[in-house]
């Protein structure tokens, strides 16, 4: 990073910080502090909401799949519009009208506290394990691109958001996250008219556009139904439908930004703007994606991107082999791409298909040279399922962009990583102290009590966070590892809430045995078949509502009656 | 800790008169995208 790199990269996360706090002062009651005194407008919910899902992995991750695997993960979000006019048109004026802190706090009203404390557990080990990776994908950012080692900067991350959230709660990571959406749009704009600036002179943006559908790289949509298949048109409507659902439905760390809001309209309206703009956004990283592969057509890439693991095979005397046939495909592919290109343009059909399976067949003399280079990682001492994904549009960032965008760039991933992690950490303790602390250890104390509380409860979830941050390494790809532990524990919240909200004569007992057997149905699934964990959801939702209407209608005696709300929970106007 | 205040009322949303509009203007806007986005995979493969 070069001198100006630092100061946009200190200038940004400084304003984003101090603008934040700015804005949070008065968070001296509860009330505003986990939930700014329910006074947050439409457009700082809406940005907010956004934010919170789009982490530093969002960034990373995302266009390294779309350089490896194409456009296709762009499907996973094709159900979330369908999953926001649900949630708009159900569990938004159910919360508000409850009155609610946390979206299980509702759940006591409708069913009874132990459905509360085990949808309340159930998030906190959700959300609990995927608050480290969340730190840890900017400490993976900069080990790489400064050499600094990773808990230093998992320190310095987590010390930064943790600071702003204890102080400001929930109005200053509102306020925040709306400037770091702000950066993270204008650096992906910069980005994406970068990449394309770089390509060579002979190759137009039309050309770039050509060659990565012809290697695949556009294939935004795949029609082709297979449960163990990912990403596909029917995995994302429906399986990405359910996934949606739970997260924005009943994740507190989501349901927490729209029960901030003024009124009714002004959540749905936060809602529907991420509904708009979402599957937009995606597509736009991903392309970003695509158009680095096509720049590293023309410029070889290295045969690794992860520089450690790089240097540590290269003293190894299978490397040179390895290097070499990577070095012959690069060169056949580079040749291939600029003949297609020229076919392209003279519209010769016959020419076109015999560049296109020239260029298909250096592809995968390449990609084969990668794979033998991710054998010697491991054979060399390296871990177990080596993955570069995660390092690539960093790889490319820091060798190729003009000073200042760098430290944009940097920025951005800060941004992202601050705005998804205070998030977390926030609804982590407000779950925390609401349906924990206050309603099963002190009960009844004073406002100021609970507010001291949450400041504390805020600061111990911030400082797990930073502690399991160095789990994330152990993954895969950082987005779908993100995904897949979300979807191990949504299916049966989902299904909770199903029932609270669909049907009346379930009760408290016939949905808490519900979501322990969702619960089983999900990790059954997980340890012993192959089907991808967009459908977990739907299953374990599906498995709830089963298993509890079963009880309710086959052993009615199963299905005891709700238990009366307690001192602090209020009932449903 | 107290109870927390009533919200306002639900109003109707600043545009297109219901709600139940809007989310038909919503789900109608993915079909457009999903279908251009279709388009363009099989423009570009």
């Amino acid at each position: 990073m070069r001198p100006l790199d630092w100061f946009v990269l200190v200038t940004s996360l400084v304003s984003i910080v101090a603008y934040g706090l700015y804005r949070s002062r008065g968070s001296n009651t509860v009330d505003r502090y986990l939930l700014a005194g329910r006074s947050m407008p439409w457009y700082a919910m809406a940005l907010s909401i956004m934010a919170t899902q789009a982490s530093a992995i969002t960034f990373i991750s995302t266009t390294g799949q779309s350089y490896v695997d194409g456009m296709r993960f762009v499907q996973f979000y094709f159900g979330l519009p369908i999953a926001m006019v649900i949630i708009c048109a159900t569990a938004v004026p159910i919360f508000h009208r409850a009155r609610v802190y946390t979206a299980y706090e509702y759940l006591e009203q409708r069913f009874d506290g132990k459905t509360r404390a085990l949808a309340s557990l159930i998030f906190l080990c959700q959300r609990g394990l995927s608050a480290g990776l969340t730190i840890y994908a900017p400490a993976l950012v900069l080990s790489v691109i400064l050499g600094w080692p990773e808990h230093l900067t998992t320190f310095l991350m987590g010390a930064t958001v943790v600071t702003y959230t204890v102080l400001g709660g929930i109005k200053a990571v509102t306020w925040s996250d709306v400037q770091q959406m702000c950066i993270i749009f204008l650096g992906l704009a910069v980005s994406l008219v970068t990449v394309i600036v770089l390509l060579p002179k002979s190759v137009s943006f039309g050309d770039a556009v050509y060659l990565a559908g012809a290697a695949g790289r556009l294939n935004a949509v795949t029609t082709t139904f297979n449960w163990n298949d990912r990403f596909n048109i029917w995995s994302g409507l429906f399986g990405g439908t359910f996934l949606f659902l739970s997260y924005f439905g009943c994740d507190q760390s989501q349901v927490q930004r729209y029960l901030t809001g003024r009124s009714v309209t002004e959540s749905r309206l936060g809602l529907l703007f991420n509904a708009m703009a979402k599957i937009p956004m995606q597509f736009f990283i991903l392309f970003i994606g695509a158009m680095v592969f096509v720049f590293y057509l023309f410029v070889q890439p290295p045969l690794l991107f992860q520089r450690t693991e790089l240097a540590r095979i290269e003293t190894g005397s299978e490397y040179h082999a390895v290097s070499e046939t990577y070095l012959q495909a690069f060169e056949q592919r580079r040749q291939a791409a600029l003949a297609l290109v020229d076919a392209h343009h003279q519209r010769d059909s016959s020419a076109v298909e015999r560049q296109i399976a020239g260029y298909h067949a250096a592809q995968r003399s390449l990609d084969q040279a990668r794979v033998e280079a991710a054998r010697l990682v491991e054979r060399s001492g390296g871990e177990k399922g080596f993955s570069d994904t995660n390092y690539i549009f960093l790889s490319f960032v820091t060798r190729y962009l003009p000073a200042g965008i760098v430290g944009l760039v940097i920025a951005v991933i800060f941004a992202a990583t601050m705005s998804a992690s205070s998030g977390e950490i926030n609804s982590l303790a407000t779950v925390t102290i609401v349906d924990l602390y206050r309603r099963h250890i002190r009960r009844g104390r004073s406002d100021h009590h609970y507010l001291l509380a949450s400041r504390w409860a805020t600061l111990f979830w911030g400082v797990y966070a930073v502690l399991f941050a160095g789990w994330g390494k152990r993954l895969g790809p950082l987005i779908v590892a993100v995904n897949v532990i979300g979807s191990l524990f949504y299916g049966s919240l989902l299904g909770c809430f199903v029932l609270a909200f669909g049907f009346r004569r379930v009760k408290g007992t016939a949905t808490f045995v519900g979501m322990l057997a969702g619960e089983a149905a999900i990790f059954w699934a997980f340890f012993f078949t192959g089907i991808s964990w967009l459908w977990y959801n739907l299953l374990g939702c599906a498995v709830v509502v089963g298993m509890a209407l079963a009880i309710t209608y086959l052993a009615p005696a199963g299905g005891a009656p709700a238990a009366p709300a307690t001192a602090g929970t209020p009932q449903p106007q | 800790m107290p109870e927390l205040p009533q919200g306002r009322p639900d109003g109707p949303p600043p545009f297109l008169g219901t709600w139940r509009r809007v989310y038909i203007a919503i789900l109608i806007y993915l079909g457009l995208l999903i279908g251009a986005f279709y388009l363009f995979t099989r423009a570009y493969r």
